[in-house]
């Protein structure tokens, strides 16, 4: 499969247009067509996290609009508690499932054939589907806004029986439930795709433990998509069938409010790892590329990861402690387990800085903002996995507070930090660095202010998704708060996309292989954009960082294996 | 063993410094802000406070995990910058097996005493009652709470809390005589029964520090006994529909006179008798069971 070794030694020729085929002329139409029918897993690529973005501007908007209605006790933005409700149910729906589950699929299409080596993913054709499939799917999901009654209203995780027809008749609801089913098979049909790519289509030399630990991170969370994402699809298409056709999987009579919820979380739980794994991938590509050396503890990273995978689908049931009607030791006990796994990735982090020679570029910041936000999201974590504290705090603002500190602070500093980092892979332009720096500061202080006070809020005993408090609650400053640092991370976003605007209008054109001067992984061996069918030739893949040991071959590790410890580092005058 | 020695002078002046801190600590500083503990006053319920000490415990321990891991972050990128003038590439130094495994053991042995501790207090939490003194069944109904106390054989029927439209209510208050009100007797065993009319809500009394789940085809129990008179606010605690954040309740514990006369009082305005599962939505639902042809 892996045929693109080239036969005559090729020089690195970044700055020639690596076209294949027929040229023609660059128009818009042109662009438009190209990449409406292309199966280049580099613009599908493009397309996913276009598209995810666009959500995430949508589902921010969601998000302040919540923020502001809870600036004081009483109505204050929306005019009904149901628009409210449909405001955080469809802001949970889009950040989940139509952004953060999606930049999965982007990520991985643009960087699995770059990482492993290999012209394309193996189904390209599968994959264009894919996308298509979650565009459609996605729309159809959102356009519950147009219909007379509004978008789905029941909170993202639907537990019947609210999201039944009885309680919740619009057509809106309809169209969340089967809008999502098609988007789960895009997912489904991705994952198959990067586990063939991945298992058939590594370069020659790049053994599975020379895979870069995205890559390895992307394979785990692939294989935990076909595990559970069938299971919501299967959930969906019932729930679907019982609203349209009035069947009566999830009757209340026979338990259907359990059974829901057991559905929902063996798909939920899971799928909060299939949208964590990524990016701790991403951070653990960008953190050795700025700390000048490679990843610190390679192997444990990797078995942590499919730790973390296989302790994932076995700890469903902690969303359920409340329920009294599941066996709490035994998911306490798997649940705290999670905390080991992840705290190894945590300290091989912080492993890899040490003795490194660490810079701060932007994707860098993002990276410690990812790491250091993500320390108090599992430190909650660990205490949210006991049910005596958790009777506590379910449903309230802690949990709120806790998985923003996960899926914000976490995820999303490690979305802008990839798209930082990889911004000149994808489109041969370097981002302005003050820019990027002025977007981190003013993210991490707003992320901050909005959900650490958060924590308090739930512990003194509000509840989430309310549409609003009473005034003797003493909820309102906290509140305030919040609201203030929510919108400081909405301004936050104007740099950046001042920055994407700048960037592709007047930055100069990316002439090197890496930019970043010390890439290891397999991307920054090709060109600034990689060409059509990604390299024009592949070098000797002897450890997990290829493109590295290309350019310092004299710190490559030796045929045996282990490192050469010897120290280059000078100092100026030295 | 020699940092120890060195470090020998600071222990006095710790311990002062610490002993003099915590006893400046008020009651809800000294239980972690959680709410409902008064200064001289008794916990609210029999678990309140064994929550409290685990919730301290845990806290403890976690922040000395994390001010570890924040530390030897923030150390890293301090002292390991890459400084002006810097050329060339560190020690490509790729593992280090016995650190590994001593961040993969102590971590699981923390998880392995936390766990511990859990498993114990939750069993006691969720330990009934053989012979409870009060039997009180609640049923949850979008937007309100009806409470039948089954020994008495009297019910109280809630409604939805209303807005107070008073000309100088503030914005967003509600009238208080509106949320519907729970009464227990302080210092007996009571067993709440929880049961959902509809759709599932949630039984949390934010004193307490407990909730539970109210869920349409199945009872569940809470065990506790309360301490401390006083009004709780209770909240609905799980997404209802529309008016899910104004699906509120007070509990009131009281003496055993003052619950008598209550219940008297209930039985005097004609609500004898229990408000049972007939008066549950989903049962017209079709394909649903009758309560009477299920239960014979």
């Amino acid at each position: 499969m892996s045929t693109t070794l080239s036969p005559t030694p090729v020089v690195s020729n970044a700055d020639k247009p690596q076209t294949v085929g027929v040229t023609r002329p660059v128009k818009r139409g042109n662009i438009v067509v190209r990449w409406m029918t292309s199966t280049d897993h580099k613009i599908v690529g493009h397309l996913y996290i276009i598209t995810s973005l666009v959500y995430f501007l949508i589902a921010g908007v969601m998000a302040l609009l919540i923020r502001a209605q809870l600036w004081a006790p009483g109505m204050q933005v929306l005019q009904t508690k149901e628009q409210y409700n449909q405001m955080f149910t469809m802001h949970g729906t889009i950040m989940l499932l139509l952004v953060a589950t999606p930049l999965f699929a982007g990520l991985a299409n643009e960087l699995i054939p770059l990482q492993i080596g290999s012209p394309d993913v193996a189904f390209p054709r599968l994959n264009m589907l894919s996308y298509w499939m979650y565009l459609f799917g996605s729309i159809i999901t959102v356009g519950g806004f147009l219909t007379p009654q509004g978008s789905a209203s029941f909170g993202w995780f639907a537990y019947t029986p609210l999201s039944s027809q009885t309680f919740s008749p619009g057509l809106g609801s309809n169209m969340w439930v089967f809008g999502l089913a098609l988007g789960g098979f895009a997912t489904i049909l991705g994952a198959v795709n990067f586990i063939t790519t991945i298992i058939t289509m590594r370069a020659p030399g790049m053994t599975m433990f020379r895979m870069s630990i995205f890559t390895w991170n992307i394979l785990v969370t692939s294989i935990l998509v076909i595990l559970v994402f069938p299971i919501l699809a299967a959930a969906l298409f019932a729930l679907g069938s019982d609203r349209v056709f009035g069947s009566h999987v999830f009757d209340a009579a026979t338990g259907g409010a359990l059974l829901w919820q057991h559905m929902f979380w063996f798909f939920g739980h899971p799928e909060v790892y299939i949208l964590a794994l990524p990016f701790f991938g991403v951070v653990s590509e960008i953190i050795p590329v700025f700390s000048r050396k490679p990843i610190f503890g390679y192997k444990t990273l990797v078995y942590a990861t499919i730790a973390i995978g296989a302790l994932s689908m076995t700890v469903w049931a902690h969303h359920m402690y409340v329920t009294g009607a599941v066996l709490l030791p035994f998911f306490a006990l798997l649940t705290m387990l999670i905390a080991v796994p992840t705290g190894v990735k945590i300290f091989n982090w912080i492993g890899t800085m040490f003795r490194g020679s660490v810079t701060f570029e932007t994707p860098m910041l993002f990276a410690l903002g990812f790491v250091f936000n993500f320390i108090f999201g599992g430190l909650t974590g660990v205490i949210l996995a006991s049910p005596p504290l958790d009777f506590h705090l379910s449903d309230n603002y802690f949990i709120v507070a806790h998985f923003h500190y996960v899926v914000v602070g976490a995820l999303i500093f490690g979305l802008f930090g990839g798209l930082y980092f990889w911004w000149p892979k994808w489109t041969g332009k370097m981002m302005n660095e003050r820019l990027g720096q002025i977007h981190f500061w003013l993210f991490f202080i707003g992320f901050h202010a909005t959900f650490l006070i958060q924590h308090w809020l739930g512990v003194v005993g509000m509840p989430r998704r309310y549409a609003t408090y009473l005034p003797e609650d003493g909820f309102t400053w906290m509140n305030q708060l919040s609201t203030v640092g929510a919108f400081i991370m909405a301004i936050s976003l104007v740099p950046w996309i001042i920055n994407v605007y700048i960037t592709w209008r007047f930055a100069p054109k990316v002439t090197v292989n890496d930019p970043w001067g010390s890439g290891r992984s397999l991307e920054w061996a090709t060109a600034c954009p990689a060409p059509r069918h990604n390299f024009t030739s592949i070098p000797r893949i002897r450890s997990e960082s290829p493109a590295f040991d290309l350019n310092h071959p004299e710190l490559a590790p030796t045929s045996i294996g282990g490192p050469r410890p010897t120290k280059t580092i000078v100092a100026k005058g030295a | 063993m020699r940092l120890n020695r060195r470090l020998r002078w600071a222990a006095i002046p710790v311990a002062v410094a610490t002993a003099i801190v915590l006893a400046g600590c008020t009651a809800q500083e000294l239980n972690g802000y959680l709410p409902g503990f008064i200064q001289g006053e008794p916990p609210v319920t029999n678990h309140t406070e064994r929550i409290s000490a685990l919730w301290v415990t845990s806290w403890i321990v976690l922040f000395g995990v994390g001010l570890i891991a924040w530390g030897l972050m923030l150390w890293a990128v301090a002292v390991y910058r890459r400084r002006r003038g810097q050329t060339g590439m560190p020690v490509q130094l790729r593992y280090n097996m016995p650190i590994e495994v001593f961040f993969t053991i102590v971590p699981l042995l923390l998880i392995i005493g936390f766990y511990f501790f859990t498993a114990r207090d939750e069993a006691v939490i969720e330990q009934r009652f053989d012979k409870p003194d009060e039997v009180i069944q609640v049923y949850g109904k979008q937007w309100a709470w009806d409470f039948n106390y089954v020994n008495e054989n009297v019910y109280s029927s809630g409604i939805q809390v209303q807005p107070d439209l008073s000309p100088n209510a503030e914005q967003g208050a509600v009238d208080q005589a509106s949320i519907p009100t729970l009464y227990l007797p302080v210092g007996k065993q009571v067993e709440i029964q929880l049961n959902s009319r509809d759709v599932i809500h949630s039984f949390w009394v934010v004193d307490f520090l407990y909730k539970k789940d109210v869920i349409p085809g199945r009872t569940n129990i809470m065990s506790l006994i309360p301490e401390r008179e006083g009004t709780y606010m209770g909240k609905c605690a799980e997404l209802c529909g529309e008016f899910h954040s104004m699906m509120l309740f007070k509990v009131k514990v009281v003496s055993q006179a003052e619950y008598d006369a209550y219940t008297q009082s209930l039985a005097d305005k004609g609500f004898s008798g229990q408000l049972d599962s007939n008066y549950n939505r989903n049962q017209n639902l079709p394909g649903v069971v009758a309560p009477q042809a299920a239960t014979k």
